[in-house]
């Protein structure tokens, strides 16, 4: 009887606690689930160099160094300067402090925030959902708004690669009561419009959804990756440590157990 | 049964101390690892270039390497000529006593036949030595030939940095790995076998 | 050789009470024979403050206790540092871990009476233990100097301004600043890492040789001391060496498992041990849009928060803590275990648990109307448990406490 009481309590207080609040993704819902590949080095390499080309311009890094980008994603110094590395006068060890005049503020209302814990304060699902939720709107200074994050300061520089996305409407079913499709008198699905989605016009991109999306996952997995560059060799250290732990803790509960046969 | 026990016993402590200490060094991995140079102090005492064609003959400059001096000096072939002369007086003409970088390649002592390059350190108790390239008695020694001179507890070296009999520096002053590509020296950095 | 080693610890041993301190604290210490898990996290806890000393003095070696640079050199331990990152990680982990352990050892003592006569000062160290801890973990937390360092300084130090009359000028005292500015950092700097730890230790040790004088506690509320063999040494008790030891040694062992699990895969605790805002560097002019206490202090947070009046939430934040201090005094029962305690108590226990739980929840979620409401029960169902307790613990029905364990 108690254990009744006890967790239908809990259940109320926490039914009741966990009223929805407004997501971190506003209005492009809930924000797309985004799993990183922290070993996957080529999805890492092409990330670093989408950053490198259409990012870097506004955006520092600046507590990453970049011989150790160049070590982490094994690409060869020689190489990684050469290609991807646009200013000569940088030192393998120098931090990526940008390439913005200090002035930059004034171009876009704020300076371009630095991005080397992006992925930590936002999140990555917040990261990967923002870069694809640009659409057109005309009311605005760049003629582009955010679902993710309306007002946005940034232009979509990636937009001729998406294409130019819209915000479009379509029929959705209407559903009854009892969570079914609702019908009409002759079995047809009755629809509403709903608004509010995504889609690109077509041809207007240089590349395929499939291929953009795969794009800003690299690309949002090199900021994962930025954001804590040790991230990989934890998880790698992890195991080891906690199977350690495992052992020494069996064999001390096996001697515990045998020395506790002395005052049982 | 009691002896069995024992041994159980025994069996069972035996192994648990060993995973235990076993685990002792990969717990102070990290606490040992973080007295390394960081990645900052790597970067900053990262390898340094300068031109050296601007340098008069016989002129010693100094640049910071690592936050250490480091001597260049380029040599007039009359001083690199009096190297014979200083001979008898030095400790380890040489340099057998130490691990000497560019062995045998020229007189200076660097991959250069004109420029000597020096760690500015005494291998003493590492004061920073002076140069003094004249050809004049000094107060430390009346027959000097010039060389480097360290205030601080009178060890003598040669032009090139080899260190007198009889003075407190037990070596020579040693040769950083550097390279030349032309005139430009760079310091920290090794082109030989790179 | 060895009687030459011999002969210096004989010399030693009869100038410093080596041997005696020795047999007396750990090898003959004597101990209760059948205790339960309940009984693993004081050592636990010791476990974890040399843990937290160990890495606090490593971090501080690269740590910059500038306005500047506190946060980028975080960021450099993160990075350039080697193995900064363990290090880092597992100070912010046994930060929350300290926490964690030291809730589930204060619990230990309400269900088993371990403040019960004659532990009160053992109790009482305890509890300002406690005290200090949550000072220590607070001033920790601003160092890095990201947002929610920021921030949630921003409002604790506000707390200041709620006393009457000197309120302001305390805040602006304690600041140094007309915000929170390198100074106010350097000075937390200062309290962390050497006068509160200081405190913590002495107080470590009292709590420790306050335990050893009167003997520890079991979950039946026994007095093995009742019945002791010729030596005087309790018959229901064992040597705290080897089998103390051993004991510990298995929950410790646990212990460190749940901390490697947390500190190598979830070292940010999903928000709750290293908020996400804490990632952006402190922006006097910018609030983040949901502040939220780390986890140890949202139950206290909430009740603040429940409370219209800042000055009234302070009264009641700091009620809620102090209470615990007089504990021993209103626990009128004859018994000590919650085994052979009434219902009532039982009840009672039951519902300041569930309580402290939920206050925890509400103090990181944002409010509403609805969780207002359920913050005040909760609070009123916290004190309850406190102040009605010379009522339910006097009048209720107890069970026969056995004579031996």
């Amino acid at each position: 009887m108690k254990r009744i009481i006890l967790t239908s309590l809990l259940f109320f207080c926490f039914a009741e606690l966990n009223a929805a609040e407004g997501g971190p993704c506003k209005d492009y819902g809930e924000c797309d689930q985004f799993k990183p590949a922290l070993n996957d080095i080529a999805s890492l390499q092409s990330g670093a160099s989408v950053f490198l080309n259409y990012c870097y311009g506004c955006h520092s890094l600046k507590f990453s160094r970049w011989n150790r980008v160049a070590a982490d994603l094994e690409i060869p110094e020689s190489l990684f300067f050469e290609n991807l590395v646009f200013d000569s006068t940088i030192k393998p060890g120098d931090l990526m402090v940008g390439s913005m005049p200090s002035d930059s503020a004034n171009w876009f209302g704020v300076e371009p925030p630095d991005l080397t814990l992006v992925t930590r304060y936002k999140g990555d699902d917040w990261v990967y959902s923002y870069l694809r939720a640009y659409y057109e709107d005309s009311s605005k200074v760049y003629g582009v708004n955010n679902l993710v994050y309306p007002g946005t300061a940034m232009p979509n520089v990636l937009e001729k690669l998406q294409g130019n996305q819209i915000l479009s409407c379509k029929d959705v079913p209407v559903l009854a009561s009892n969570g079914g499709e609702k019908r009409d008198e002759y079995g047809n699905t009755i629809t509403k419009q709903k608004c509010g989605y995504l889609k690109v016009k077509d041809g207007t991109g240089e590349l395929s959804k499939e291929e953009f999306d795969s794009m800003i996952y690299d690309l949002t997995n090199f900021l994962v990756y930025v954001g804590e560059p040790a991230r990989a060799d934890r998880e790698r250290i992890g195991w080891y440590v906690v199977f350690f732990f495992i052992i020494f803790t069996a064999l001390s509960a096996l001697l515990y157990r045998e020395y506790a046969k002395d005052y049982h | 049964m009691q002896e069995k026990n024992k041994t159980r016993r025994k069996v069972l402590i035996g192994l648990t101390s060993a995973v235990g200490l076993s685990g002792v060094p990969f717990a102070a991995t990290p606490f040992i690892a973080a007295w390394n140079p960081s990645a900052k102090a790597k970067a900053v005492g990262a390898p340094v270039t300068i031109d050296v064609s601007k340098m008069m003959y016989g002129q010693q400059i100094q640049v910071a390497w690592r936050k250490q001096p480091v001597f260049i000096i380029r040599h007039t072939e009359d001083s690199l000529k009096n190297l014979q002369t200083v001979l008898p007086k030095l400790s380890d003409p040489n340099s057998d006593n130490i691990e000497e970088p560019y062995k045998n390649i020229s007189p200076t002592r660097s991959t250069s036949n004109e420029y000597s390059v020096l760690t500015g350190v005494c291998t003493h108790l590492g004061c920073s030595p002076k140069y003094y390239p004249e050809v004049e008695p000094k107060s430390w020694d009346s027959n000097w030939v010039g060389g480097f001179f360290c205030p601080c507890h009178g060890s003598m070296f040669d032009i090139v940095g080899r260190v007198y009999k009889g003075v407190p520096a037990p070596t020579n002053l040693v040769v950083p790995p550097h390279k030349f590509e032309g005139s430009i020296l760079t310091i920290g950095e090794d082109g030989g076998t790179a | 050789m060895s009687e030459m080693a011999s002969k210096v610890f004989n010399w030693v041993n009869t100038r410093l009470p080596i041997v005696n301190t020795f047999e007396r604290h750990l090898s003959k210490h004597p101990v209760p024979k059948k205790v339960n898990f309940w009984y693993l996290f004081g050592a636990l806890a010791s476990v974890v403050l040399i843990i937290q000393i160990v890495t606090g003095i490593w971090l501080i070696m690269p740590y910059s206790n500038t306005e500047e640079g506190a946060f980028a050199s975080i960021e450099y331990i993160m990075r350039d540092v080697d193995y900064g990152w363990v290090i880092r990680y597992m100070h912010t982990t046994g930060a929350s871990m300290f926490f964690a352990v030291v809730y589930m050892h204060m619990f230990r003592g309400l269900l088993y009476g371990s403040y019960q006569k004659p532990r009160e000062l053992v109790w009482i160290f305890g509890c300002t233990i406690y005290l200090v801890m949550m000072a220590e973990g607070f001033l920790g937390y601003v160092l890095p100097y990201g947002q929610m360092s920021y921030w949630g300084a921003q409002v604790i130090i506000s707390l200041f301004g709620a006393i009457p009359y000197i309120g302001e000028s305390l805040e602006l005292w304690v600041r140094g600043d007309y915000y929170i500015s390198g100074i106010t950092v350097s000075r937390f700097f200062a309290l962390h890492v050497v006068a509160l730890p200081l405190v913590l230790i002495a107080l470590v040790f009292l709590h420790l040789v306050a335990l050893h004088e009167v003997g520890a506690g079991n979950p039946e509320g026994v007095d093995i001391e009742k019945h002791v063999d010729d030596d005087g040494v309790p018959l229901d008790s064992i040597p705290f060496f080897p089998y103390k030891v051993l004991n510990a040694l298995v929950g410790i062992g646990v212990f460190m498992t749940v901390f490697a699990i947390i500190m190598f895969f979830f070292p940010e605790g999903g928000g709750y041990f290293i908020e996400m805002a804490n990632f952006q560097e402190a922006n006097p002019l910018v609030t983040p849009e949901h502040i939220a206490p780390v986890w140890y202090y949202a139950p206290y947070y909430t009740m603040l928060r429940a409370i219209p009046d800042p000055l009234g939430g302070l009264i009641i934040m700091g009620a809620a803590v102090a209470i615990f201090f007089v504990v021993p005094w209103l626990d009128q029962s004859k018994v000590a275990s919650i085994r052979y305690k009434g219902i009532y108590s039982k009840i009672a226990i039951a519902l300041f648990g569930i309580s402290f739980l939920t206050l925890g929840y509400l103090g990181t979620v944002s409010v509403t109307e609805t969780r207002k409401l359920i913050s005040i029960i909760c609070t009123v169902m916290y004190f309850a448990f406190f102040l009605l307790m010379p009522i339910y613990t006097k009048f209720e029905k107890t069970l026969e406490v056995p004579e031996r364990l």
